[in-house]
């Protein structure tokens, strides 16, 4: 497991590498001039070449590349022209507010999806199920921004009892987090109920029934934990992508997460800004995938690494 | 966002009232006396620096907003873009127009202790001039030469050539006056993040990004500051900031558009401010490419598009058709007018030019159909596609074939700066802010000829207009001090401009703002800037 462990660490910095690359190399690619950005639209030629011979942006794209990796283990993540600074400790200024919003989505997620996937499929076919079934379209189809509009409405501008916007505090978090959250509670939901439908028919759940165990028991300890896999992995995912900030939420809340400051940074061509937010989010999003994989052997102890 | 409790009749029922009312805030430990009044601004663009030298008030207008507050100028605008004194309290030029000597107020302290002076002015201008800390805003700077200390409360900027424009300038938000000692202490950048001016208000805390909190300066030569803290937040979306404000979360929100601002205008705790900006909107035209070097087919398209139903229908009335090359606001606008919607003259004009219907109703000539190639930006002006869709189908109206290419806006600048060769565009929308007012910044960077033609405009005449007159009518306003000569040159210039018709002119868009209405003396100026430096609670 340790061993495991360590492996997929190690193979996180190739894969970081490759990202950077990419990232590298693509930004160079679209049109638009960071330099013209930051000169401002009516600033003279003169101007934006002064501008850009600073930012080095003038300098060989090789020279630019190693320069930029050399940077990176130090955490310089290059220079912002629209910050006047390192991007890294902005980065970082943006980082609570994300993951406040997705611990909180996905323990809301967890907490709702899992158990109603569980009594969805063990009243497979009657009223219950209908119900839960019924709702989890209805939360799949509800556009997350259109609902988090009518939260604000509802619960902000009509009865004043959240905050309609911002990361001031725990009370501000109610909203954002049910906007997020609709669309995970039904998938996870649909996944959990789907997975424990297939584990419930199997042979050794039947084998158990004959024993004449428990059907709590049979339920929870035998069934849950095989069918729990897929809802990880499941979780996991949404997960990783709600660590680049749920930008169409971010935006609607003023949440002044990642995904604000992606959507900043690219519409102004903060170059360096978006690329450090790139090599933060790929990073996570493999930390992530690491922690799902060993959450994976402590839900069910079958499964071994080596 | 309170006030401190307000002073009624008392009865005995509300003695009584109030005792229980006094225990439980007893209870509670909160002493509303005591509670710091504060006005929050919710802005649709995020500040990210606050430093008026290197990039200068990113972004913008909003950390402009927040500039206008921590730091004075020798001289400001008023909410009518007049110049009046702020940190200078008189004036005068010298008779051959290259000195300016200002005398300054007494008694001004920056918000570190350091005392306000001729030396600090003089610090300050050389520092913007020196293009290598100031790299934004060079046409404002680079005609000083100089600047002199004559006595502790006197001081002379000095020009190469007369300046006409120099108030505008000391008025702009980059004229903002820092403390020389505060970057002597903490660096020459160190106010992008640690601003200290001799304003109201002084930082408090800052997140870049994020949110911008200032507290009253208790030695503010203009007296105590009317609230205890300014809070200016980042609030991208324009249905959150209505909400918030609605909600009463946010006491002042800025750029709404005019489709949200027609559902406050029934709402007795809202007050609604809209201002004509200075920005005329339109689509430029190459001038180069034929047929559009025809004058004829230009001013046909200028009659046929419907200029007033645009303001009327796309912005509901927050915008006017444009009269003139500037804005109504800005320094120098003369009306001109003319060009009023008339399809059946704008056929009769391509006509003239050779212009005929096909068989499908399309103009042709030679066998060839008059095509247009139109760009324009997605999200960059207000309600740019929608403007952009109505002016193409007018056009089409008279026969005219017009293919639209929209451009994200974080790219559309480059596409109109290209050489001329490069052009792809016939005709490309455009409007031009002149952030300090004046009408001779703008006619210079869109109308003055470049000296060549060929390469990216050395400012913003992408459609290489080019007559002799507009060029020694401007170039003479630049160096004319005296106000209504000036304007009288300029005004000659836009006749000329108008009617020459280098771009299809359009609207004059109105900036909206709202408060609660317990806010009084915010100020939307028409350079995009909501001002909330004289806020206070009613």
């Amino acid at each position: 497991m340790l061993t495991y462990t360590l492996w997929r660490i190690a193979r996180i910095i190739p894969v970081a590498l490759v990202v950077v690359t990419l990232i590298f190399l693509l930004f160079r690619m679209v049109p638009g001039d960071p330099a013209r950005a930051i000169a401002g639209s009516q600033a003279l030629e003169s101007t934006v070449e002064q501008i850009r011979h600073q930012l080095g942006l003038d300098r060989p794209i090789y020279v630019q590349y190693w320069n930029y990796l050399k940077g990176l283990p130090r955490g310089n993540l290059g220079f912002s022209g629209i910050y006047q600074g390192n991007a890294a400790p902005v980065i970082i200024q943006h980082l609570p507010p994300t993951l406040a919003l997705l611990g909180s989505s996905i323990l809301l997620t967890i907490l709702i999806g899992v158990p109603a996937g569980i009594v969805s499929a063990l009243n497979r076919g009657n009223a219950v199920d209908y119900v839960i079934s019924l709702l989890v379209v209805g939360m799949l189809s509800i556009p997350n921004f259109w609902l988090g509009m009518m939260l604000i409405s509802l619960f902000a501008v009509s009865y004043h009892l959240l905050p309609s916007f911002g990361f001031s505090s725990a009370l501000a978090l109610v909203l954002p987090t049910l906007a997020v959250s609709a669309r995970l509670v039904a998938v996870v939901a649909r996944m959990t109920r789907s997975s424990m439908l297939e584990v419930l028919q199997r042979d050794y759940v039947r084998t158990a029934r004959a024993k004449g165990l428990n059907h709590s028991v049979i339920v929870y300890k035998h069934a849950l934990r095989n069918a729990l896999i897929p809802t990880i992995t499941t979780v996991g995912l949404q997960a990783g992508y709600l660590l680049g900030g749920s930008i169409v939420i971010e935006q609607l809340f003023a949440w002044p997460g990642i995904g604000q400051l992606m959507i900043n940074s690219v519409g102004l061509r903060d170059f360096n800004m978006v690329q450090g937010i790139t090599v933060i989010f790929s990073i996570g999003f493999l930390v992530i995938n690491l922690l799902v994989d060993l959450v994976y052997a402590i839900v069910n102890p079958r499964i071994e690494y080596r | 966002m309170h006030h401190p409790s307000s002073r009624q009749p008392i009865g005995l029922g509300r003695v009584l009232a109030g005792l229980g009312l006094a225990l439980v805030a007893l209870l509670g430990g909160a002493f509303a006396q005591g509670k710091p009044t504060t006005i929050t601004f919710a802005q649709s663009v995020a500040v990210t620096d606050l430093g008026p030298a290197y990039g200068a008030f990113l972004n913008y207008p909003a950390g402009y907003e927040v500039g206008y507050v921590i730091y004075d100028r020798l001289v400001t605008f008023n909410a009518d873009l007049k110049i009046v004194p702020q940190l200078a309290t008189s004036w005068e030029t010298s008779s051959d127009g290259l000195t300016w000597t200002f005398h300054l107020r007494h008694g001004v302290k920056f918000q570190d202790g350091t005392p306000f002076d001729a030396q600090a002015v003089k610090f300050n201008i050389e520092r913007m001039m020196d293009s290598k800390r100031n790299t934004t805003n060079r046409p404002l700077w680079d005609p000083i030469a100089g600047a002199k200390v004559v006595d502790p409360y006197t001081v002379q900027i000095i020009t190469n050539k007369p300046y006409a424009m120099l108030l505008n300038t000391l008025a702009h938000g980059s004229g903002a006056m820092v403390s020389p000692t505060a970057i002597e202490k903490n660096g020459d950048k160190s106010m992008t993040t640690k601003p200290v001016g001799t304003g109201p208000y002084m930082l408090d805390s800052f997140i870049p990004g994020q949110e911008v909190v200032l507290k009253a300066f208790p030695d503010y030569w203009g007296g105590k500051p009317p609230v205890d803290r300014l809070v200016f937040k980042y609030v991208p979306d324009a249905s959150t900031r209505v909400a918030a404000l609605r909600a009463g979360q946010v006491d002042v929100i800025d750029d709404i558009p005019p489709q949200l601002a027609v559902t406050l205008k029934g709402d007795p705790n809202i007050s609604l401010i809209a201002k004509p900006g200075l920005r005329p909107m339109g689509f430029a035209i190459n001038t180069n490419h034929a047929p559009l070097d025809n004058l004829d087919v230009r001013q046909a398209l200028n009659y046929a598009v419907p200029r007033d139903a645009i303001a009327k229908n796309i912005f509901l009335g927050y915008a006017q058709a444009a009269d003139s090359p500037l804005a109504f606001n800005t320094f120098g606008h003369q009306s001109i007018g003319g060009f009023s919607y008339d399809p059946a003259k704008a056929k009769q004009l391509l006509a003239a030019a050779g212009w005929t219907p096909g068989p499908n109703k399309m103009l042709q000539k030679d066998g060839k159909t008059l095509t247009l190639s139109m760009y324009t930006p997605e999200g960059l002006f207000p309600g740019d596609v929608d403007v952009a869709q109505v002016v193409a189908k007018s056009l089409e109206d008279v026969g005219i074939k017009v293919n639209i290419t929209k451009i994200d806006k974080g790219g559309y600048w480059d596409y109109l700066r290209q050489p001329l060769d490069q052009l792809k565009w016939d005709i490309a929308m455009f409007g031009f802010n002149p952030s300090n007012g004046a009408g001779t910044y703008q006619m210079d960077s869109l109308f003055v000829s470049n000296p060549n033609p060929q390469q990216p405009p050395v400012a913003w005449n992408i459609t290489r207009f080019d007559n002799s007159q507009v060029d020694s009518l401007v170039n003479q306003a630049k160096v004319t001090i005296d106000p209504q000569k000036r304007a009288d040159l300029l005004g000659q210039a836009e006749k000329i401009v108008w009617n020459d018709a280098p771009y299809i002119w359009l609207q004059v868009n109105e900036s909206i703002s709202a408060t609660r209405s317990n806010v009084a003396g915010v100020e939307v100026w028409p350079t995009l800037f909501t001002i909330v430096r004289d806020a206070h609670l009613k």
